[in-house]
């Protein structure tokens, strides 16, 4: 079976400086994949490549069709919800209408209504604060919504970068347990970058190790937790 | 002497053929020609003191036709009420013009760019009922009307001698206005390649990293607003000279587009742009309207719609072309292409940021 | 007090026109930080249009709808043709190509429909009614009714539909909205549309007030200026607000201060544009403003 989304030899860069010297993935369907290494590694910039947010050279398919000079909002469209780095979080606009900004394009609505309803069983706290201007919410609360957003989008792919980022652990494990719940029921792949690699490694399948710009080790994530190269640089012990 | 001529920069050379060709052209072209030549140097001096606040410190100001009508009103109420010489008021309305101007530059600098745009637009279309108003000091909407400037004896008589024919009140008034141009530019040109200048240009493209390296963006944009006053307002007074009258409607707000359509052809952040721009802002209405309707192929329609449209149309369709196709104006499409000649691309803008280069003074 | 009420009423029906132009203003500021400085122009063509259509025999209540779809139309065009090649250019870039895009508009105008001042109708009377002492003309009252059912209209599209909502998007947080699938690009194409038909709607109301000509913007556009400034360029419920504070207090003005009169009126414009952005940059209900670096 081909894979859901597959990079293929991906360079991309900012101006002159490039970033990627060449990635090659691959997501499959359902799957959680982790993308893991230190700070400028290329992490942040492989999935703004996905998702048209940088020029890139090689190939990314998803689904079997190219996205090769797709803009952002039909790589979108196409059934991949990016939660970006800082979350996204349209600040001036209320929690309500961030998250129908997610199911804005859908069009079957009594599904959606239903969405709703695991949304906020999910992060009762969402409901609560629905009519507040989204700049109220907390880290971990705006990380919820971010989640709840990507969700609400029904996506085949969710790209989520570092959702771990300044929050408190307990509210890290909340989060974590509703995207592997999002996974398992809605067969929703994730592709996940990471600073806390022994959470990524204990959620996903796979995973890629990025050394600036290139792939340094891949593996299953549980060969990777054996590793002493990646035990000793991101797990520190 | 000879070795240092052959090591002169070829830009010298340049500006040197310029200023000769400047000064021979009354010789050429008859009395009447002149004159407009005269108001095309007019535009070029007011033209240069946008290019001053603009180009080089970022501020956009639409207002500069209500500095021109101050500086054209203060000439031209002391020389008819107070009898000076109006060639005397000239420096006087510049100071006074320009002193205006750093006030004005005190409350401008709270202001953001688009808000300063803003509010000297309004100013720029308020500025005619506001010269009307005091109809005992302006002469209210009929103006004042001044007297032909006369050409000192001494010239003219020297005129005399090398052309044949008297020196007319145009030619003289043209002489006067080149004069000042000259100075005006030369001064322009020290001042802005100096630290001044740097300054300046620091600010137009970044006030907080400038700010950070120490420049004073506080005495430098209101210093910018000051020296840009200090030119419209000695182009308003050669103005009067030129026109031989002032009313309000000299200065409508089509005068500051007009300026502003002379700033951005000839390119902003340059020192021969203002010229270039002066010298197109005014002959181009002027030189189509004669153009068109000898042009057959252009249908019958068209040509008198263009003819009755007046320059609106052209400066409109120009300033809308210019700043998508050529950010930097003429001065910057020559520059990037003597620049492509010799092999390296400096000055072309850049398509990703579209910011302007960071230097683009070619003299 | 009588004269005084009947100066607030006119007053209020001017600020109806000036808080459509604003609103327009607000509209493309939101869309994307710029004023444009070719609102007004943009109204007046679109008030030769209309003209033309009522000469043309249309009636009246047909003929403004559909000046309005033409006008929404022409600012879509014009924000694809004109603005969009230069989306990312500095904001001096933008503002003189506006101001290009203004005088363009003029000078068409002039040549194609010529500059005397025609008189343009209204489906108001002139008559006037009583109301609590003050005469007010049908045509104030409906110039009022006419601005209130608009300022109502974009409200509702903006809080109220998934396009008004995705419009908001798209002006706030551009990059995170093209990650949500917001077309962002054609939302700011519609936000054009929007504010040239919301400006039409006030060049078609001053129209038969001051006479159709290709300068007749020029002075309302002052005042638009004052009322979104006033109200804070960002908000259009300030742009009304500020709509209806500018006309009632340039009436009052014209009447009360001797040395105002009919002439300096738009000096007044300029005196409240020079205060608030001195005095208070961010008007009565904007948001202090965040540099950027």
């Amino acid at each position: 079976m081909a894979a859901l989304l597959e990079l293929e030899d991906v360079r991309a860069g900012y101006g002159p400086t490039s970033v990627l010297h060449g990635i090659s993935l691959e997501v499959k369907d359902g799957e959680i994949v982790s993308l893991l290494g230190a700070n400028g590694a290329g992490k942040t910039t492989t999935l703004r490549a996905i998702t048209g947010g940088v020029r890139w050279t090689g190939d990314i398919r998803f689904n079997g069709k190219s996205l090769k000079r797709m803009h952002t909002e039909d790589v979108v469209r196409h059934g991949i919800a990016h939660v970006p780095e800082g979350r996204g979080i349209l600040t001036e606009l209320t929690v309500e209408e961030n998250l129908k900004l997610g199911s804005h394009l859908r069009r079957d609505g009594a599904q959606v209504g239903k969405d709703y309803d695991r949304v906020f069983e999910y992060f009762p706290v969402l409901k609560d604060r629905r009519r507040l201007s989204a700049s109220t919410l907390s880290g971990g609360e705006q990380q919820m919504l971010a989640l709840a957003r990507a969700f609400l989008m029904k996506p085949r792919l969710m790209l989520l970068d570092e959702p771990s980022l300044g929050l408190a652990p307990l509210v890290v494990r909340a989060i974590f347990e509703i995207i592997k719940t999002i996974n398992e029921s809605d067969q929703v792949a994730v592709l996940l970058v990471e600073q806390n690699a022994r959470l990524a490694l204990d959620m996903s399948s796979k995973a890629y190790v990025l050394e600036v710009g290139r792939l340094a080790i891949t593996g299953s994530s549980a060969e990777l937790k054996g590793n002493d190269a990646v035990r000793r640089s991101y797990l520190g012990y | 002497m000879a070795h240092r001529l052959r090591t002169l920069p070829p830009r010298y050379w340049l500006v040197l053929v310029v200023v000769l060709f400047l000064i021979g052209l009354p010789t050429v072209i008859d009395s009447f020609q002149s004159g407009e030549w005269a108001q095309a140097l007019v535009l070029a001096i007011a033209i240069m003191g946008l290019n001053i606040l603009v180009g080089y410190s970022g501020q956009l100001s639409l207002g500069h036709g209500a500095f021109m009508a101050l500086g054209a009103y203060i000439s031209a109420i002391l020389a008819t009420r107070y009898k000076m010489d109006y060639l005397v008021t000239v420096p006087i309305a510049g100071l006074l013009t320009g002193l205006i101007g750093f006030l004005f530059g005190v409350p401008a600098l709270r202001l953001s760019a688009l808000y300063l745009a803003l509010a000297t637009f309004a100013l720029a279309v308020v500025a005619p009922s506001l010269i009307k108003r005091p109809a005992g000091l302006t002469g209210g909407v009929q103006g004042i009307v001044l007297l032909p400037p006369v050409p000192p004896q001494p010239l003219s008589d020297a005129y005399a001698f090398l052309t044949g024919t008297a020196m007319t009140s145009d030619q003289w008034t043209y002489y006067v206005t080149l004069a000042w141009g000259l100075v005006l530019f030369w001064l322009a040109w020290n001042l802005l390649r100096h630290r001044a200048g740097r300054a300046m240009r620091a600010i137009r493209d970044g006030e907080v990293a400038a700010a950070a390296s120490g420049i004073n963006l506080a005495g430098y944009k209101t210093l910018a607003f000051g020296i840009s006053a200090f030119y419209a307002g000695i182009a308003g007074s050669l103005f009067g000279l030129a026109a031989g009258f002032v009313s309000p409607d000299s200065f409508p707000v089509a005068l500051s587009i007009q300026l502003l359509v002379g700033a951005v052809v000839g390119g902003l952040a340059s020192i021969p742009g203002p010229l270039i721009g002066g010298i197109f802002a005014y002959f181009l209405p002027i030189e189509s309207n004669q153009w068109v309707p000898t042009q057959t192929w252009i249908p019958v329609q068209i040509a008198t719609t263009i003819e009755k449209a007046g320059p609106a149309v052209t400066y409109g369709a120009v300033l809308i072309l210019i700043m998508i196709f050529a950010p930097n104006g003429i001065v910057g499409l020559v520059g990037g292409a003597y620049a492509r000649l010799r092999g390296r691309v400096r000055g072309a803008p850049d398509r990703d940021t579209g910011q302007m280069p960071q230097d683009t003074q070619t003299v | 007090m009588q004269e005084f009420l009947q100066l607030v009423v006119s007053g209020l029906a001017t600020g109806g026109i000036f808080a459509s132009l604003a609103l327009a203003l607000v509209l493309i500021y939101n869309a994307m930080g710029l004023v444009n400085f070719a609102q007004g122009e943009m109204a007046m063509l679109a008030t030769f249009i209309a003209f033309t259509l009522i000469n043309r025999g249309v009636n009246y209540w047909i003929a403004l709808p559909l000046t309005l779809v033409i006008a929404f139309g022409g600012g879509i065009a014009i924000q694809r043709i004109v603005i969009r090649p230069v989306e990312r250019a500095p904001l001096l870039t933008l503002v003189i190509i506006t101001l290009g895009l203004a005088t363009l508009l003029n000078g068409l105008a002039g040549a194609i429909f010529g500059y005397v001042p025609r008189s343009f109708p209204s489906p108001f009377s002139v008559q006037t009614v009583d109301i609590f002492g003050a005469y007010a003309s049908y045509r104030d009252l409906g110039v009022i009714a006419v601005s209130g059912v608009v300022l109502l209209a974009i409200y509702l599209l903006l809080q109220r539909t998934t396009v008004g909502l995705t419009m908001r998007a798209a002006a706030h947080h551009a990059e995170a909205s093209r990650l949500l699938g917001v077309r962002v690009s054609w939302m700011l194409a519609l936000g054009w549309g929007l504010a040239s038909a919301v400006g039409a709607v006030s060049g078609i109301m001053v129209a038969p007030i001051i006479l159709l000509e290709p300068n007749m913007m020029q002075t309302i556009i002052i005042y638009a200026f004052a009322a979104a400034v006033l109200g804070g360029i960002e908000s259009p419920l300030g742009a009304v607000i500020g709509g209806f504070i500018v006309g009632v207090t340039v009436n009052l003005a014209g009447t009360y201060l001797p040395f105002v009169g009919g002439d300096l009126q738009l000096a007044v414009a300029l005196a409240i544009i020079i205060g608030v952005l001195i005095l208070k940059p961010n008007g009565l209900l904007g948001r202090p403003s965040v540099r950027r670096v």
